[in-house]
């Protein structure tokens, strides 16, 4: 049995150069970062050199997952992947992705909560983790696989059960703009490349043990069904998309089941109804990506919905398209979500049959099979919209030769030919010819390579470019200065979604406003959509909110596509969700008992040590003027209509001064540089961060 | 009246309904039995002559599950774990979806063309059938650990008489028993007292908690069942179908 | 009393029930349905005007049950335990005249979230109007005066959606069907 509730109480090293691989205790050295990135951060920050450059040996990558991982908490199947990241611009910074699927919970019940690999092998392997025996395999002949051979291959060595996260031909090539996938459809992007330059083809994990949960059985279950009252849909969109017997409300959210709706490819077909949210047992039935992002067509196609261990929301679309196997010679079945699902509609400008038509469809069929096999990543959307972009405007055909421009079939690109794709894919994975390799480098190499100034993209709300190679992520088109303060946080797009699951969720603006009050202190928290109004204390209170909370969800092992939980669908609580559910299941999972202030503390200690290594990895403290940047186009509207009327997302920049102005002073960080000061560290507990830091001159 | 007494009476009872040649089906001897008969441990059954009575008590009802609902989410075996056992263990969990969920019952066989999520999607949940007499599990037990939950009467694990032996886990066709390695005994689903967590976990109504029936011969078998039957026990098999 | 009690339970029943099959109920149906089970002790019409009483009675005392009113001066009885009141008046409406049930939407819509409203809305359940019943009613309302409100707007990707000049400027309008019906997805 578990020695510790929640954790699994190892941490696996291993190292690649050596070959040598051992054990670290996870309390003593890491309970106070709890897991995931948390792990992360701090090992970065405590073992890689500045200076280190992502495909370097001495470059590590940490696959961490957090003590309820692997429980029946609601949403904990994420893990976070943190390393020195390939595509940040122009130098390499830390930052995570994170993959769901089944790998979570596997690494727990193995008995570990965290894998480092560090240093490089000397031919392809693959690491074995079963239960507590680990091992490093050869993987000369899974080198050169894609990801799904790869990982039936392993299955077939350690059992249909285990858990494979493998990289395909992308990240064995190096390129940064690739991913490690596991349990068929799920990614974490930017990662690919990483393992290539380790020579780490995979990594197996199959455990039988156990997660035990610290408190007593009986609250634990009070508390769970507490959490799962509380869920709506995907993204915690809390109101159904047309009107329902038992609903209130309605919106266009991606609450999208209702009578008459069925999975029609599944045999025999099943209708996902009224979707009651106090009908527990029927929680699946509310959410279809692939619909929302589709079209009603996707229906007809949809098997049922997937996703990770422990959710039941089921984000993930299983979809059968039969025309596809024979038109394109790809399996009939296909599945994933939200970016991963439409990256194939999005490299495309236009359809025959418009963006919700059959086209579309396969051509997300057929980017899904691709780049989840290749293992492609496409920077939320990034890529296609540089690709659009660069091609309409006549660059690429200034910049590859005239030969390589010529082998691409353009006829078929601009026809809207989903088959485009197998030329586009399968060349960037391998780095074939000019353009596959500038893309493959992520946006800022990219852009750089080609001579291109990164203004250019800066002032382009179109190609939704923030800054330092990556896109926009849930910025002022969705939560206002609220959006725009956590997209200038992070070294890679923010990937917080905190903000956005409660300003899209459907309910009435002066619903949320009322829950804002009691979240943030008023109701001027929030705004309509598109009718921003100026700055204010609580909007830099909802922005701190959003990111802790991010970070805690990424080092707990709580999906921040789906939480925090401060709206519900219930009429009957005033649709109230429950701001503490993190600290409730937290404190009863480890039975560290924590307040959901002290909780948000820990939170705040790993996110402040984020901060402090991308201060120390860019060697400045001017983290306001040369790190938190807002690009040109957020100030801009296409129509020129001004800041603050209705109908338009423009920011103003003597506002968002003031917005970053408040943020710093929320943090408690210096606002001229806006840096942590050595009392904000040392406050959390990161003494020896501010000790070092000041060392180097990198305290305000 | 004493547990041997008790048995040659139902015994007598039984014999006198039907003419001695007549072989029994299954259903004519519950039919016949009634509710009447119990599980009787050997060790309670004194005297070497005297062998013990396996007959149990149909369970009242059963968890049945629709595989082409499950969405793969494991919150059956989370819940039938945690709710239960106070940890998350789906290698002990009394309900089964991990083993089939990637690949299908069949593995790794039939390759992408298959069923699990790596197949054509559909996950085939493995229960419990709460077999009907002859109980597999419970005739293999060296120390008759198995025996009839009073709620449910379904068939259970006596963590008591439990000795870790895993002879039950060698019987059950269906692979259903789990061995717990914290407490080096086996378990298996009870169907929690008549409110399985399982069904009530379920977010997308895969699984039902219905009346018991007889699924034994209708779903095909994991493996041919390695386990023993104890000898004595064995004898008892003649007390009614000796010719 | 007893009879009385018997008629007040079976009263609050007939309405739950019809609720729970998404339905509402008025006077009629209901006196058609106690007459069925034998509970009233004269089925004279003149016994109409002393039911609706007894009907508001029961509606008085039990705290889901709520009256609503209809098309043509009818009431309509439902029960909160499955009838969200939203539902309720939308099921009321469509009861009369279909100009005025998208009208209301539209302009519930516009100033409640506010949000204008996909025209393929009112082909979802409960409005089930079909394609050319919805362009119909929308020739007819752009020719009434008291209509003139009701606006359409149409996104890039050629969607109808439609608002009320009353609460939302023609601008912001287009601009949040845009996000609706676009924005969100580019914005995965």
């Amino acid at each position: 049995m578990a020695k510790h509730g929640g954790w699994a109480g190892k941490v696996l090293r291993v190292d690649l150069s050596t070959g040598r691989i051992s054990t670290e205790d996870t309390i003593e050295k890491y309970k106070d970062f709890l897991g995931g990135t948390g792990i992360g951060y701090k090992v970065i920050w405590d073992e890689v050199p500045i200076g280190t450059k992502p495909f370097d040996p001495a470059n590590k990558v940490v696959f961490g997952v957090g003590p309820l991982a692997g429980t029946g908490a609601p949403c904990n199947g994420r893990t976070a992947v943190t390393t020195l990241w390939p595509t940040c611009w122009p130098k390499p910074l830390v930052a995570s992705g994170h993959m769901g699927g089944h790998f979570a919970a596997e690494l727990k019940y193995a008995g570990f909560d965290a894998i480092i690999i560090e240093g490089r092998a000397d031919r392809p392997v693959w690491l074995q983790v079963a239960d507590g025996k680990v091992e490093i395999k050869d993987a000369r002949r899974l080198w050169g696989q894609g990801i799904r051979r790869t990982t039936v291959e392993i299955n077939q060595q350690m059992g249909p059960e285990a858990s494979v996260a493998a990289i395909g031909q992308a990240g064995e090539n190096l390129v940064p703009m690739s991913v490690v996938m596991n349990s068929y459809s799920h990614s974490a992007g930017g990662i690919g490349g990483v393992m290539g330059s380790k020579n780490l083809k995979a990594i197996g994990v199959r455990g039988t043990g156990s997660v035990r949960i610290a408190g007593n059985k009986g609250e634990w279950e009070k508390v769970v069904k507490l959490h799962l009252s509380l869920l709506g849909s995907v993204n915690q969109h809390v109101v159904p998309n047309s009107p329902q017997p038992w609903a209130e409300y309605y919106g266009v959210t991606r609450w999208v089941g209702s009578r008459g709706r069925k999975w029609g490819a599944a045999e025999p077909s099943i209708e996902t109804g009224e979707c009651d949210p106090r009908n527990l047992n029927r929680i699946s039935y509310r959410t279809n990506n692939a619909v929302f992002f589709l079209g009603e067509k996707a229906w007809q196609y949809t098997v049922r919905g997937n996703g990770c261990t422990s959710c039941p929301i089921r984000c993930h679309t299983m979809l059968k398209v039969p025309a596809v196997s024979s038109k394109y010679g790809i399996p009939a079945v296909g599945q994933n979500t939200c970016a991963g699902l439409i990256l194939g509609r999005d490299f495309f400008k236009a359809f025959p049959d418009g963006p919700m038509g059959q086209t579309a469809i396969e051509a997300c069929m057929v980017g899904m099979h691709l780049a989840d096999d290749l293992g492609i990543w496409e920077n939320y959307g990034q890529m296609q919209r540089d690709f659009k972009e660069l091609y309409y405007n006549g660059t690429i055909k200034n910049k590859v030769g005239e030969n390589e421009f010529k082998s691409y079939s353009w006829d078929k690109y601009e026809k809207g030919d989903p088959s485009f794709l197998f030329e586009l894919l399968t060349r960037i994975a391998d780095k074939e010819g000019e353009l596959a390799t500038a893309l493959g480098l992520g946006t800022g190499y990219h852009l750089e390579r080609w001579g291109i100034p990164e203004q250019e993209w800066q002032k382009d709300q179109k190609v939704a470019y923030w800054k330092m190679g990556h896109p926009k992520h849930h910025s002022n088109e969705d939560a206002g200065q609220c959006g725009v303060i956590i997209n200038t946080q992070y070294n890679r797009d923010a990937q917080c979604h905190s903000h956005v699951n409660f300003t899209r969720n459907g309910l009435p603006i002066e619903v949320q406003k009322r829950l804002a009050a009691e979240i943030w202190g008023s109701s001027d928290a929030v705004d309509a959509l598109a009718a921003y109004t100026p700055m204010n204390i609580s909007k830099a209170k909802m922005a701190k909110w959003s990111l802790l909370r991010k970070e805690l969800h990424d080092s707990l092992s709580l999906c921040n596509w789906m939480g925090p939980w401060i709206a519900s669908p219930l009429k009957e609580r005033d649709y109230r969700g429950d701001d503490s559910i993190e600290s409730l299941l937290y404190s009863l999972a480890t039975g560290d008992k924590k307040s959901r202030e002290e909780l948000d503390k820990v939170a705040e200690r790993i996110f402040l040590l984020h901060r402090a290594l991308t201060i120390r990895y860019m060697e400045t403290k001017e983290m306001r003027a040369q790190h938190d940047t807002v690009p040109d186009w957020v100030f801009t509207d296409p129509a020129s209509k001004a800041s603050f009327t209705q109908g338009t997302n423009r920011m103003d920049k003597e506002d968002i001064k003031l917005a970053m102005d408040m943020y710093y002073e929320e943090m408690g960080w210096d606002k001229k540089t806006g840096s942590p000061t050595a009392a904000a560290y040392r406050k959390l507990g990161l003494g020896n961060v501010a000790d070092e830091l000041a060392k180097r001159g990198l305290l305000p | 009246m004493s547990p041997e007494n008790e048995k040659h009476e139902i015994l007598e009872r039984t014999r006198n309904y039907v003419d001695g040649n007549h072989l029994f089906s299954r259903r004519e001897f519950l039919l016949i039995s009634g509710v009447m008969v119990v599980a009787v441990s050997s060790l309670e059954a004194r005297g070497a002559k005297e062998t013990p009575l396996i007959i149990m008590d149909q369970a009242k009802g059963l968890v049945i599950a629709d595989p082409t609902k499950c969405v793969g989410c494991r919150r059956c075996e989370l819940a039938c774990t945690e709710f239960n056992d106070g940890k998350a263990s789906p290698t002990i969990a009394r309900i089964k979806v991990r083993r089939n969920l990637n690949f299908g019952p069949k593995g790794l066989d039939t390759g992408q063309r298959g069923q699990g999520n790596w197949g054509n999607g559909l996950v085939i949940q493995d229960l419990c059938k709460q077999c009907p007499h002859p109980v597999p599990c419970a005739n293999a037990c060296p120390n008759d650990a198995i025996v009839v939950s009073p709620t449910t009467r379904a068939r259970v694990v006596d963590p008591n008489k439990c000795t870790g032996s895993k002879m039950c886990l060698r019987a059950c066709p269906w692979e259903m028993l789990s061995f717990d390695t914290d407490t080096n005994k086996a378990t298996k689903c009870f169907l929690c007292d008549g409110n399985p967590k399982c069904v009530e976990a379920c977010p997308s109504e895969a699984l039902s908690y219905v009346a018991w029936r007889d699924l034994t011969d209708k779903a095909p078998p994991r493996v041919i069942p390695t386990a023993v039957v104890p000898p004595e026990k064995a004898q008892t098999c003649n007390d009614c179908h000796k010719k | 009393m007893e009879q009385q009690e018997q008629i007040y339970t079976a009263i609050a029943n007939v309405i739950r029930k019809s609720s729970e099959t998404g339905q509402l109920v008025q006077f009629e149906e209901i006196w058609t349905e106690l007459t069925g089970q034998g509970l009233l002790t004269s089925e004279a019409d003149d016994q109409r005007p002393h039911l609706q009483g007894v009907v508001r009675e029961v509606v008085k005392r039990n705290e889901d049950l709520r009256e609503i009113p209809g098309a043509h001066g009818i009431a309509y009885f439902y029960s909160t335990q499955t009838l969200s009141e939203t539902y309720a008046v939308i099921l009321a409406r469509k009861k009369g005249d279909p100009l005025e049930l998208i009208a209301q939407i539209v302009r519930e819509n516009s100033s409640v979230y506010p949000r204008p409203v996909p025209l393929d809305l009112f082909r979802e359940s409960p409005f089930d109007l079909t394609g050319e019943e919805i362009l119909a009613c929308l020739d007819k309302m752009g020719q009434q005066r008291e209509y003139q409100d009701i606006v359409q707007t149409t996104t890039s990707i050629g969607n109808k959606f439609l608002f009320s000049s009353r609460h939302l400027n023609p601008d912001y309008a287009s601009t949040l069907a845009e996000w609706l019906d676009v924005g969100q997805i580019n914005n995965p």
